[in-house]
């Protein structure tokens, strides 16, 4: 039975689009059919993301409105077969769909798909309601900031106003050393606020802006830690029991060592 | 004359007005007509249900409150002289109260049974209730809780709360993590300093103003 699994936040640029890329590409890694669906229509994104920008023929508003066939406006992704994107329309705007589109689109989709990611607009409107209609689970994406962990309480309120179950959070990128330091919130602070299950903690890692910009996706790069991290996700969406990454220092080794001989002040205690 | 569905703005907001001897399909059918017709002016509106004295059962309200969300309305509180009524706004964790059109021969301190709601309040979820209010969770930062009498929170509450919304000076705030970005207390507004001592506390209203000391005092 396929899962349509709708990626969102509320606040923008925390990384939905990053994140439904790299979990589309991780599942895909392991064998899985996907589609992702890139629901922001009217500032895609996704096929930037994905390096299929030049591909586009038709998309997500053409097959809503009948113009073509599903299978026409859905792209084969570059690396995987069993991959695909379906884009959003970048000359039309949030009202050209309806929840009811969304709902038949997703379950046209389940019937070729194992896993239907959807990416969500930031905000609350309509393009989230249509994002998360067809939704048979939530996936909330946050940084580890005030002004995000906010949205994403509003947001854990919607999603269980409209029954789409208990949410997953994902807390992307968080800076271990940050944390040690005690000037960013941790990952205990924002599951304390939330209170729904957290699926993964993904660092911040700079070679995430770079693969992104040349169209590549972090869990190809074995060296990525952020890519790591997506993978882990993907599995657990699989079943696998992963153990959750605890992020420390890059100087962990050291700093512990030093510590040890008492050569520097022990770290916040949070 | 007197249309099924009725919306009136008054001096607590918005009510949705449902004439109690309409067939329950035209209040349905008229609302949606109205709703979809100036669906922008009601897009998170918060707005107070009123149902009169129809007997309300659990799949009505249901069916309705289903139909504002699809328009972004937000029920506030449910007004309904029915104990069915009243059940069916329980079952669905809408806050319930008299219709006010009802002429209430009761005093204006004669307040309904308290409230127990049992989940967390995120962001933007307003609580509202005629008398006692007890919330079984947290409160975070966003949320608000109003209530006649009292307010209880066995949880953190880090939202805004009013107590004694009515102008009850003996009604108080407690808290295991009294931490509310606003605190007021029948016309008495504080917020608390940054940092708090933690424990359950409990706040009231003093002639100095609203005081909050640990529950372990025990005093009142």
């Amino acid at each position: 039975m396929a899962r349509v699994i709708t990626i969102t936040s509320g606040k923008g640029g925390v990384g939905k689009t990053t994140t439904t890329a790299n979990l589309g590409t991780a599942l895909a890694m392991h064998g899985q059919r996907v589609v992702v669906v890139d629901a922001d229509i009217g500032l895609r994104n996704l096929d930037v993301v994905m390096g299929l920008e030049n591909r586009i023929v038709y998309d997500l508003v053409d097959v809503v409105e009948g113009r073509c066939r599903l299978r026409q406006a859905l792209i084969k992704d570059k690396r995987f077969p069993e991959l695909f994107l379906l884009p959003a329309a970048q000359t039309r705007d949030k009202d050209a769909v309806s929840p009811d589109d969304m709902i038949a689109l997703c379950n046209d989709l389940r019937r070729e798909f194992d896993f239907v990611i959807v990416d969500s607009p930031a905000g609350i409107e309509g393009g989230f309601r249509n994002a998360i209609a067809g939704a048979d689970e939530v996936l909330i994406v946050t940084t580890p900031e005030v002004s995000a962990v906010r949205d994403a309480d509003r947001i854990v309120g919607l999603v269980e106003a409209f029954e789409k179950g208990h949410p997953r959070l994902i807390l992307n990128r968080i800076r271990p050393h940050m944390v040690s330091r005690g000037d960013m919130m941790t990952t205990e602070d924002v599951v304390e606020i939330l209170a729904i299950d957290l699926i993964g903690v993904v660092p911040d890692d700079e070679a995430i802006v770079t693969t992104t910009n040349r169209g590549e996706v972090a869990v190809m790069d074995r060296a990525s830690k952020a890519g790591r991290a997506f993978s882990s996700i993907a599995r657990r969406l699989l079943g696998e029991d992963v153990p959750m990454q605890v992020f420390t220092n890059d100087e962990g080794f050291f700093a512990r060592l030093w510590e040890s001989m008492g050569l520097r002040p022990k770290r916040a205690q949070r | 004359m007197t249309t099924p569905v009725s919306i009136k703005g008054g001096r607590d907001g918005l009510r949705l007005v449902l004439d109690e001897t309409a067939s329950w399909e035209d209040v349905l059918d008229d609302l949606q007509h109205r709703l979809s017709h100036g669906t922008e002016f009601f897009q998170g509106a918060q707005i107070t249900i009123d149902t009169g004295a129809r007997a309300l059962g659990d799949t009505e309200f249901s069916d309705l409150l289903h139909l504002m969300n699809e328009h972004g309305l937000q029920p506030s509180a449910l007004a309904t002289a029915t104990p069915e009524g009243r059940s069916a706004g329980r079952t669905a964790g809408v806050a319930t109260r008299p219709p006010s059109r009802v002429a209430s021969p009761a005093p204006a301190n004669d307040v309904e049974a308290a409230l127990l709601v049992q989940r967390t309040l995120r962001s933007g979820q307003v609580l509202r209730h005629h008398g006692h209010l007890t919330v079984l969770g947290d409160v975070n930062p966003g949320a608000e809780l109003m209530a006649s009498g009292s307010i209880v929170v066995w949880g953190r509450l880090r939202g805004t709360a009013h107590a004694g919304a009515l102008g009850d000076a003996a009604a108080v705030v407690c808290a295991l993590e009294l931490a509310p970005t606003l605190l007021r207390i029948a016309d008495t507004l504080a917020r608390p300093p940054e940092s708090r001592p933690v424990g359950p506390e409990m706040a009231r209203l003093t002639p100095k103003g609203i005081e909050v000391e640990p529950w372990e005092s025990g005093k009142r």
